[in-house]
């Protein structure tokens, strides 16, 4: 009993030394570059002292575990890598500490920053010269393929003389489907193979981040450039529409049957177990499958095709501080160390996508890993979905409507986009916009 | 004894009322207060993320707006007809189990505690394990229906069709037990004489089922239905795991659009108005039912 009686002093003794150490949390999604920005850290601790806990949650929840605690001005986190679209919520309502001042005085400037990245994960109002974000993780939605299927001299000659052009990278939306209908249902190395695995998730944000890949390939616009939230005419424009009408012909010609409700793991599931040609995904998951390709699987990568522009839907998040956080100061200092060449150099060597110049402009960053020049080809092209601080109220009825028409085949494409529009009226209107 | 002293000087209803008054305070708090506080916003334009947005009073707009939007009718729809047939399924398949159980046999007590393992599932976890039951290449449940009847590939949860049969089924199987343990309680309270009087009269199998043991069972198969009525009014987990709701809205129930409305889009004071119509027609549901039940008691 005494042991036990010392043990348990100990132990809480233990927990109120470390609990007075120099620490901060830092919240981000559950995926492979939060293990590689966790080992980064450790460089920190061992520089500062400071103890950085993480805490990552499932994309599933991501948005809205961080968004509730947001919310709720809660203290649990002191850095935030919050998605792209939570940049107007995080400014407007208060969420996110302005880093103007601090970038000033520690000569961080956001011109060593690729231009995409910053527009995208650090400004609010978009553009401007307010920073609420240091860029974090460059991100897109890119393709990844079985190259040693495309390889086979069987496989290509059979293409070439079926579609009189070589079986490669496709080079537009309308050669992604005929490569996808190539394979689907064919037999390889004795099992059955489907096109390709593509985003369909109906719960958070997939379906609308695989769709509006191809929207921006069409040439689709959310708002009128001359007059914001004038959204008829081209958010449902003729060429919004045929993007629509393409992406529901891929899901039914070419994905893995049950591929109904897929998104970021169940895209991976797919291609990981060879049951599919093509994967749509995110960049951030390319340093895994490169590094796990095996038994004969060789993958190549792409960025997103092209249709009647070149566009790529953008991910990626920037790195913010607080507002309600009792220790802006040891996250601050995290940002100053994260913003460092070297850092950011160690970082994409990790396997994390650093928007620093100084790495994405090195003359051996192409050629630094197969998906490398593609990740830079897709950063030139990136599109976002709203980042208005209603980004939530208007990404939601867009994955009901869209997942109703694409997976539940209910209606037209134009009735899909046309509700969506109604509903975003609605939003906008109530958000005083309109 | 102490107790005794302690309480010497004190009414019965004052006693009556310290014993109460714990859980009455608790009930305040957590039920009668936030019930409140929900009917009040209702009657606002309150978004709760919007921080500094002071509530504007709106009268009736949020309630006209629900009533009006069609999309809510076809969540009380897709609702409605999820609660009617799950609860037929689990009205016939529970009572017939529970006759079954109620014979003595070999191996009878081992099989009443295997057919009521579902119920004591976590309902999320139901949820994941039967995505990939139903998953068309390697799911159990297409193997097994293709084994009886060849349908070649199918998606239960990727089908408009099938989709809201997807969780009708995982419904009955993880809460017929339910229903069977209550008509089992109300079948083993039925005293034997009854039935021996009926063989004396020669009354068949048949009439001593429709004239002794349907009516003894049927306020207990009353009392199941209703606990399962309103526990499925309000199904959330297992379906959000399972369908999301989808496809697009097929399988979309009442209380997911509630939450995505509240919890996800922030439109507080519309879906406070949401949430009081709804609990207004499960407390009428409710009550309309009660009072027929009672009249069965009464025969």
């Amino acid at each position: 009993m005494k042991k036990i009686m010392i043990l348990l002093f100990v132990s809480l003794f233990s927990f109120s030394v470390n609990s007075n150490a120099k620490s901060i949390t830092l919240g981000w999604a559950a995926w492979d570059p939060a293990n590689a920005l966790q080992e980064l850290t450790k460089e920190f601790t061992a520089e500062t002292g400071i103890e950085v806990n993480f805490e990552f949650v499932p994309w599933p929840n991501f948005a809205d575990r961080m968004l509730n605690e947001l919310n709720n001005k809660g203290k649990t986190f002191d850095l935030l890598i919050g998605d792209s679209q939570w940049i107007g919520a995080g400014a407007v309502y208060g969420h996110y500490v302005k880093l103007n001042d601090f970038f000033d005085k520690e000569g961080i400037s956001m011109s060593d920053f690729s231009p995409a990245t910053v527009y995208a994960y650090s400004t609010w109002p978009k553009g401007s010269k307010n920073y609420y974000a240091l860029p974090a993780m460059g991100d897109a939605l890119a393709w990844a393929y079985r190259k040693d299927w495309f390889d086979r001299p069987e496989l290509k000659s059979e293409f070439k003389k079926k579609h009189g052009y070589d079986l490669g990278v496709p080079a537009n939306w309308n050669q992604l489907y005929d490569m996808c209908t190539f394979f689907q249902g064919r037999e390889i190395d004795g099992q059955k193979r489907y096109g390709a695995a593509i985003n369909t998730e109906r719960g958070s944000e997939g379906i609308t981040m695989g769709v509006t890949a191809a929207m921006y390939a069409w040439g689709m616009e959310y708002e009128n450039p001359n007059k914001p939230y004038d959204m008829e005419g081209y958010f449902n424009s003729p060429q919004a529409v045929e993007a629509v009408e393409f992406y529901r012909k891929l899901y039914e010609d070419c994905a893995p049957p049950g591929h109904s409700d897929a998104y970021m793991v169940a895209n991976l599931d797919a291609y990981k177990s060879g049951q599919v040609a093509f994967q749509m995904n995110w960049y951030a998951f390319w340093p895994g499958v490169s590094k796990e390709d095996s038994g004969g699987r060789v993958s190549g990568f792409f960025a997103n095709p092209k249709q009647n522009v070149a566009a790529a839907t953008l991910g990626g998040q920037g790195i913010s501080v607080v507002k309600y956080s009792d220790k802006q100061d040891l996250a601050l200092e995290y940002i100053k160390w994260f913003a460092r060449p070297d850092v950011q150099q160690k970082w994409w060597d990790l396997g994390g996508y650093s928007c620093h110049n100084d790495v994405l402009n090195s003359p051996s960053f192409p050629t630094s890993t197969v998906y490398a020049q593609g990740f830079l080809d897709s950063m030139g092209i990136v599109k976002d979905f709203w980042q208005e601080p209603t980004f939530v109220e208007l990404m939601l009825p867009m994955q009901e409507a869209i997942h109703d028409y694409v997976v539940n085949g209910k209606g037209t494409a134009k009735e899909a986009l046309d509700k969506i529009i109604e509903e975003w009226v609605e939003v906008f209107e109530a958000d005083g916009k309109l | 004894m102490n107790v005794k002293k302690k309480f010497k000087g004190l009414s019965d209803k004052a006693v009556g009322w310290l014993f109460i008054g714990p859980t009455v305070l608790l009930l305040l708090a957590i039920n009668i207060y936030p019930l409140v506080y929900a009917i009040k916003m209702s009657f606002t334009n309150f978004y709760a993320n919007k921080i500094g947005r002071e509530p504007q009073f709106v009268g009736l707009k949020n309630y006209i707006k629900v009533l009006n939007k069609e999309a809510i009718w076809e969540k009380m729809q897709v609702t409605a007809s999820f609660m009617f047939w799950t609860l037929l399924l689990q009205a016939i398949i529970g009572l017939g189990l529970a006759l079954l159980l109620n014979r003595k046999f070999k191996g009878n007590e081992l099989l009443t505690t295997l057919i009521v393992l579902p119920m004591m599932l976590s309902p999320a976890v139901v949820g994941v394990f039967w995505t990939y039951l139903y998953n068309p290449q390697v799911g159990l449940f297409n193997y097994v229906v293709n084994f009886f009847y060849d349908l070649g590939s199918f998606d239960m949860i990727g089908s408009s069709t099938l989709a809201p049969w997807a969780i009708v089924i995982v419904d009955t199987w993880m809460w017929t037990p339910f229903t069977m343990l209550i008509c089992l309680a109300g079948l083993r309270s039925v005293p034997n004489y009854l039935y021996e009087a009926a063989e004396v009269d020669r009354a068949s199998k048949w009439q001593q089922f429709i004239y002794i043991t349907l009516p003894s069972v049927l306020p207990f198969l009353l009392l199941a239905l209703l606990f399962r009525g309103i526990e499925n009014f309000k199904m959330f987990d297992m379906v959000v795991e399972l369908t999301s709701g989808g496809p697009g809205s097929a399988t979309e129930l009442a209380s997911i659009n509630l939450k995505r409305e509240a919890f996800e889009k922030w439109k507080t004071g519309y879906s406070s108005a949401f949430a009081v119509i709804l609990f207004v027609t499960i407390f009428g549901f409710g009550n309309v039912y009660v009072k027929v039940m009672n009249k069965i008691k009464e025969r």
